[in-house]
């Protein structure tokens, strides 16, 4: 076991955990706003790989698709929530809960229907094809443009949320949305717009996810507890702790699947035991969110 | 109907009322009752088992879900561990179902005091997420562990072809009889857990739905007597798991999947939360349903679907519990 | 004042949220038996204080007694069996069951923890509870739902509630909020009564309600004690004045 060996599985484990770290921003930013978790997000990630594929097989330009995929998702997002969630607001955390798991097991049956059951393969994008020398080892390219488009949109969604007046209502609402109405902001449509970027986050995640996972209908089932145990993990509603915890979630499983790759993973959950047995609310978490 | 510490509505309205007061005083009776004639109403007998186990199931689920007002997401380990615990105890040890029976059940009692102890701490969406993401742990520990469980197979060799009982003997390989064996073993659950709901614990119970802070301000142990719901409801589903187990000869890997969680979580809605009768009336609709949807379509989980969101939207009450309201009315 | 000993005590007591500091080192104590009130104008720390003293949340510096014993941090249900009750500013009741089962369940507390196989009805609860309705005045009122209840009702049932445990000290947090004068000098009327058995704390924003009938006034203001005494004391105090005059209460 060299030194070398593990600095790659860490990079490994970063790249795998970008994906998460996407995936989980999404989560996090309609539950800090809207407080409901979305159940249905690991289907918008599915459907972004899936509208990934047709925008590819229409244009065959990644980079098209790259970008069209969280527009069209984000948008589709934008409709389940004015036409079905929205009815729900202020009938408690269980309700939104519930009916966006239908909506996941909607969403997952129609791909079914049009796309069929079997998977669709997936190729890495030209240009971004073989591995990169890194001094130390080679690693795969399109895994370094992974961490890099993800430390983008960080970046991206860093100056939106601190430096527009759009992000400063959304911060402002997460801590608290009364002070938000009270302001004269239109609280309806922040909620629209935190549930389309955060829907576009989980389908920008598939499409980039494709090429390493394959497409197929179920791709979204384990993205939907992996997510889960990096947000309990980072804490609800933070951001910060969703990078976090999605990079520490990543490296836990590139790590064990080094070490015991048979336990690789349970070892995700073993983390989360863990930091729950310390910190029942997550590394991040607020007190009086969750009550 | 789901206690008797509700305003009494019920003496005036007329004769529904009536009706509806006269069962809720005698409801284990007249679950019983309507039990007992299940399998003539039923296409085949095995669906007439499946409704009585997972009414089981979504009975003990309405324990955490509508009684204590905690969505948990993982109730499928708990129904699964006690599938896996009855189904391993005869398959691999050659144990007697009667001894394999109660193994199922501790076995699921002490997953969920672990499971509880982990996710009582947290409440509303949080609890939801950790059940759902134990659960998981439970799925991929059977998965992976071959030997003792055939991992994505199955389990097979659940072999329970008769039982003996004072000098009677049934024969499981019919199905009516195996119906009313099970239907025996259910009827002690369904009382016991008609008794749990009239219990003092179970006033507790709804006080802290209803008050959490009130509650604690009385001098009640709120975390402690949630962990006991908890429990208590993952035993009430292990016993159904361990039923399931006896029932299919197999036990498959699907019990332990999220999906399985989900259903039971549909079940209990579809019937109605909180309500003593939900469950089996939930069981008998959602499985009948599936039953006709699985051979028109193979995309069935789209009307679960469907079905799961204009409930939501719609009928929160569900069946029962929007039929109770309306002849309260 | 002093010869009866305390049945509760603060020492030094500071509680912060986040930068902003509510309580700054209080320090007092509460005679057994007697009635004491906490005012002060808006903002002054009633309510935190109140929280403080009835353990819904552990002060961030000092301790709190109860008879002698260090309760700072205890859990709430355990500052009940100790035989501390309280009353919330805004009602706090179990909004979707009867009267008498709010009452009930209150009782119950005290008798059994995890009782699963008796019935409800195993407990002997009933005299209890009918002694407690009648005592607050809703006994023509114990089938109905609390939602169905007027305000005052409420808060009388909120007080029921709180004496069901058999309380050695209760705690009051603005029982007449949203009450009318009418509706609060019979609350006040209650209170001296139920204070005849018991010690009672009560915090209050008005102050003309409680000057006639405490044995002693707290008075804070932003977040320090600022004068403590009898009503005559109170009054003559040049700092209370000031303070309140400011505020024209």
């Amino acid at each position: 076991m060299t030194f070398d060996l593990i600095l790659l599985q860490i990079f490994t484990g970063v790249a795998l955990g970008s994906i998460f770290v996407l995936v989980a921003l999404g989560l996090s930013l309609i539950f800090g706003l809207l407080t409901i978790v979305n159940f249905a997000h690991s289907q918008f990630f599915m459907l972004g790989a899936y509208v990934g594929v047709a925008v590819l097989g229409l244009t065959g330009n990644f980079w098209v698709a790259l970008l069209a995929v969280p527009l069209i998702v984000g948008a589709i997002g934008m409709v389940c929530e004015r036409v079905l969630i929205r009815p729900l607001y202020g009938r408690g955390i269980d309700y939104p809960l519930l009916l966006t798991f239908g909506l996941g097991l909607i969403i997952l049956e129609l791909v079914r229907i049009v796309a069929g059951t079997e998977g669709i393969p997936f190729n890495t994008p030209e240009g971004l094809t073989g591995a990169m020398d890194l001094g130390v080892f080679f690693f795969p390219k399109y895994r370094l443009f992974l961490i890099a488009v993800t430390a983008l949109i960080l970046v991206a969604l860093w100056v939106f949320l601190e430096k527009t007046p759009f992000g400063l209502i959304i911060r402002a609402g997460a801590r608290d949305p009364e002070i938000v109405q009270v302001l004269g902001v239109d609280v309806s449509k922040v909620w629209l717009i935190v549930f389309g970027i955060g829907t576009g986050l989980a389908a920008l995640a598939g499409v980039l996810a494709a090429p390493i996972r394959g497409v197929f209908p179920e791709m979204g089932v384990p993205v939907l507890v992996e997510a889960f145990v990096v947000t309990v993990v980072g804490g609800m509603g933070s951001l910060l702790g969703a990078v976090i915890a999605g990079l520490a979630v990543g490296i836990t499983l590139s790590m064990t699947s080094l070490f015991y790759p048979e336990m690789t993973t349970l070892s995700m959950f073993v983390l989360m035991a863990v930091v729950l047995i310390f910190r029942p609310r997550g590394l991040f978490g607020r007190a009086g969110v969750l009550d | 109907m789901e206690s008797n510490t509700r305003p009494a509505a019920t003496a005036k309205a007329g004769p529904m009322g009536g009706l509806v007061a006269v069962i809720a005083r005698h409801r284990v009776l007249a679950a019983l009752v309507v039990l007992a004639a299940l399998p003539f109403v039923t296409p085949y007998e095995a669906l007439a088992v499946n409704i009585l186990i997972f009414g089981l199931y979504a009975m003990g689920f309405n324990l955490i879900f509508g009684y204590a007002g905690m969505l948990s997401f993982g109730h499928a380990a708990l129904f699964g561990l006690g599938a896996y615990g009855c189904g391993v105890s005869i398959a691999k040890f050659a144990i007697p179902w009667f001894l394999a029976l109660p193994i199922g059940i501790a076995v699921a009692g002490i997953g969920s005091v672990v499971i509880g102890w982990f996710a009582i701490r947290s409440r509303g969406i949080y609890f939801a997420m950790i059940t759902l993401a134990l659960s998981q742990v439970v799925y991929y520990s059977a998965y992976q562990w071959v030997s003792l469980t055939g991992g994505e197979d199955g389990l097979r060799g659940v072999n329970v072809p008769a039982i003996d009982v004072f000098g009677l003997h049934f024969d499981m390989l019919d199905p009516l009889v195996k119906y009313y064996v099970l239907y025996a073993l259910a009827a002690v659950a369904i009382a016991l857990f008609s008794r749990i709901l009239h219990s003092p614990y179970g006033a507790v119970l709804e006080a802290i739905r209803e008050n959490e802070t009130r509650a604690l301000a009385c001098g009640y142990d709120v975390a402690r007597t949630r962990w006991l719901a908890f429990i208590l409801s993952g035993v009430f589903s292990g016993f159904a798991g361990a039923l399931y187990a006896i029932h299919l000869s197999v036990v498959p890997i699907e019990t332990l999947n999220y999906f399985n969680s989900a259903e039971v979580l549909m079940i209990t809605l579809l019937g109605g939360m909180g309500t003593f009768f939900g469950a089996f009336v939930g069981a008998y609709v959602y499985i009948m349903l599936q039953d006709v949807m699985t051979v028109v379509t193979v995309h069935w989980q789209l009307v679960v679907g469907i079905l799961f969101v204009v409930l939501i939207l719609f009928f929160p009450r569900g069946i029962w519990g929007s039929l109770l309201k309306w002849v309260r009315a | 004042m002093s010869a009866a000993p305390p049945i509760m005590a603060v020492q030094n007591v500071v509680k912060r949220f986040g930068g902003f500091t509510a309580l700054n080192d209080v320090t007092t104590s509460f005679a057994a038996g007697r009635l004491t009130s906490v005012i002060g104008p808006n903002g002054a720390g009633k309510s935190t204080f109140f929280n403080v003293l009835s353990g819904s949340f552990p002060p961030t510096e000092g301790r709190v007694f109860f008879n002698g014993t260090d309760i700072t941090g205890t859990p709430q249900h355990k500052l009940a069996h100790m035989g501390i009750a309280k009353s919330f500013q805004i009602t706090s009741l179990f909004p979707k069951l009867t009267v008498q089962e709010n009452v009930r369940i209150a009782a119950q507390a005290m008798r059994s923890r995890f009782g699963l196989w008796q019935p409800r009805s195993a407990l002997n609860l009933s005299d209890a509870v009918e002694a407690l309705l009648l005592r607050v005045g809703l006994q023509d009122r114990r089938h109905e739902s609390v939602d169905t209840l007027a305000h005052g009702q409420q808060r009388s049932l909120e007080i029921a509630v709180a004496l069901a445990c058999e309380p050695k000290l209760l705690l009051l947090d603005e029982p007449t909020a949203g009450m009318s004068p009418e509706e609060a000098r019979e609350m006040m009327d209650l209170i001296l009564k139920l204070n005849a058995e018991r010690t009672v704390i009560l915090v209050e924003h008005r102050m003309k309600l409680v000057m006639g009938i405490s044995d002693r006034i707290v008075v804070l203001h932003h977040g320090t004690l600022l004068a403590e005494g009898t009503a005559d004391d109170i009054r003559r105090h040049d700092e209370v004045k000031r303070v309140y005059l400011g505020q024209s209460v």
